[in-house]
């Protein structure tokens, strides 16, 4: 994918080694990175981040559906991703798909909880509008526009401010006895509700290279790892999910390290999106 | 459905018949690419990325060593249109529009100047609302002189149809959905060239070729505005070597 040789591999790994990466960044630190929400202007909500020349657009839609049978007093999320072409020329017709599936998996691992939707990010109860009969259907879609590396971390960072810029219809229901018990459903044009998104993490990626870990890899150093461990942080410092990546083995002891350093790091990584996110909102208010 | 106010001879999105959307289009906002472009047509968006001349990837698609391969993949976005649904990748009408636009970039590309090797247009629609196809050669359009390969003529794209007996510059969604004809024509523009026409419906011939000239005065008025980005984009370049 990248064409490196041996005198650019070598001067990536002895850099990490040295702790000065070669765009002058340390191991633990972050590329500059820019939020702009509402972009799409036909979808609920939706956020674009950019990350170096890491670029992803991520866009909330919410439909009404129907629960499922089982789980009646929930509402259903569900989450793609897929690369566009424009961002590298491998992704073109299908040879997409197997990153896009990975990346959706990892995302709904991170932030969808369990088969029952416990632990989910977001609260599915909050989308029920009548028990058993109506329910918001949330669609999360991902784009990669322009890939360099980090891809996760940059679309669980999109999907968080697209989420905190997403505001749901409020919904008038009149249950009718003639109409069978299906209820009515009037939506307002004018009034929307909200979401709490302080429950939403953010990805903190750990990519190790030689000896040493960093965050927010290029798509150079990338391809000279040999693992990588992604983990799901939310704001009180619980981690919701966990992905390892990578043909090689790690140590558990490497493993319970990478995650604590991903802890601290993603406490940085919150206020650096937070202040982003207010930046963004106060030039769309404008 | 009135498309055209009788009364006040205003369309439906409060332009005149022969009024455009409003343009704006972007250079180099893909950077791992070799070229790239934003093209805003009102709500229609996309984005093109150009890479190459490279080497060629699959020779087997090689048919003429004397020439450049051009290839081209139009995808839409999941979000970009108005209700969501997903489509299979390479669907029938991405394939065709994939071709029209190949074959169209083709005709201005100066492909025997890179034998051995290829080019690859990727776009992607962002926000879909009607004259996708437009918007697409127009953005690519500008991707390729962004990425400096050498072409004849800026191609350019617009659409223009015909309702409620008035012919209409550069149909949004709800006007092309009405039924009436959309013709879609690309020209080169200093040479003064058709390089596509494509027209659904049907049409008196008088009124055809009233239809096909707005649509070319709208391709013209598209490529001064091109001319006008690109090089407002190399006056920045040359400023930035100082």
């Amino acid at each position: 994918m990248v064409g490196l040789s041996e005198g650019e591999k070598h001067f990536i790994c002895g850099g990490i080694a040295q702790d000065l990466r070669a765009d002058g960044r340390t191991r633990l630190q972050f590329r500059a990175l820019t939020v702009e929400t509402g972009i799409i202007p036909q979808a609920n909500g939706s956020a674009r981040v950019r990350m170096g020349a890491t670029e992803v657009i991520a866009s909330v839609k919410a439909e009404l559906g129907k629960p499922t049978i089982l789980h009646p007093d929930k509402g259903k999320v569900s989450i793609y991703v897929d690369c566009s072409p424009t961002a590298a020329p491998m992704f073109e017709g299908r040879g997409s798909e197997e990153l896009s599936a990975e990346l959706s998996v990892a995302l709904q691992r991170c932030l969808l909880g369990g088969k029952s939707g416990a632990g989910a990010a977001i609260d599915l109860s909050s989308l029920i509008v009548v028990e058993g009969k109506a329910c918001w259907d949330l669609y999360i879609d991902g784009l990669v526009v322009s890939s360099d590396g980090n891809l996760l971390d940059a679309l669980a960072a999109a999907i968080k401010v697209a989420l905190s810029d997403t505001g749901i219809p409020k919904v008038n229901v009149s249950l009718n006895a003639e109409m069978d018990g299906e209820p009515e459903v009037d939506i307002s044009d004018e009034e929307f509700l909200q979401f709490d998104t302080s429950g939403v993490p953010v990805i903190i990626t750990l990519t190790k290279v030689g000896k040493h870990y960093i965050v927010d890899a290029t798509s150079e150093e990338e391809s000279q790892m040999s693992s990588a461990v992604s983990v799901s942080v939310n704001s009180h410092g619980q981690i919701c999910g966990l992905t390892k990546r990578g043909g090689a083995g790690l140590d558990p002891s490497v493993i319970f390290d990478m995650i604590s350093v991903a802890k601290n790091v993603s406490q940085r990584f919150y206020t650096l999106l937070e202040s982003e996110i207010a930046a963004a909102e106060a030039a769309a208010d404008e | 459905m009135e498309y055209v106010n009788p009364l006040t001879g205003f369309r439906v999105d409060g332009r005149r018949p022969n009024e455009m959307r409003q343009l704006k289009g972007e250079v180099g906002v893909v950077s791992r690419a070799d070229g790239s472009a934003l093209f805003e047509m009102g709500n229609t968006r996309v984005i093109a990325a150009v890479y190459g001349p490279r080497e060629i990837q699959n020779r087997s698609q090689q048919q003429n060593n004397k020439e450049a391969l051009v290839r081209c993949e139009y995808r839409m976005a999941e979000f970009s249109t108005g209700d969501r649904r997903r489509k299979p990748k390479g669907d029938r009408r991405s394939t065709e529009i994939s071709l029209v636009i190949r074959q169209t970039m083709e005709a201005s590309i100066l492909t025997h100047l890179m034998p051995h090797s290829q080019i690859d247009i990727f776009v992607q629609v962002l926000q879909a609302d009607g004259g996708t196809r437009s918007a697409c050669i127009n953005a690519a359009t500008l991707a390729l002189a962004d990425a400096g390969i050498p072409m004849r003529d800026i191609v350019t794209s617009c659409s223009a149809g015909y309702l409620c007996s008035t012919p209409l510059l550069d149909l949004n969604y709800i006007e092309d959905s009405a039924g009436g004809a959309d013709v879609t024509v690309g020209i080169l523009a200093k040479m003064d060239k058709v390089t596509l026409l494509q027209m659904d419906a049907k049409l008196p011939m008088d009124t055809f070729e009233t239809v096909m000239d707005l649509a070319t005065e709208g391709c013209k008025a598209i490529a001064t505005y091109i001319r006008e980005v690109l090089l407002e984009n190399t006056k920045q370049l040359e400023c930035q070597r100082g």
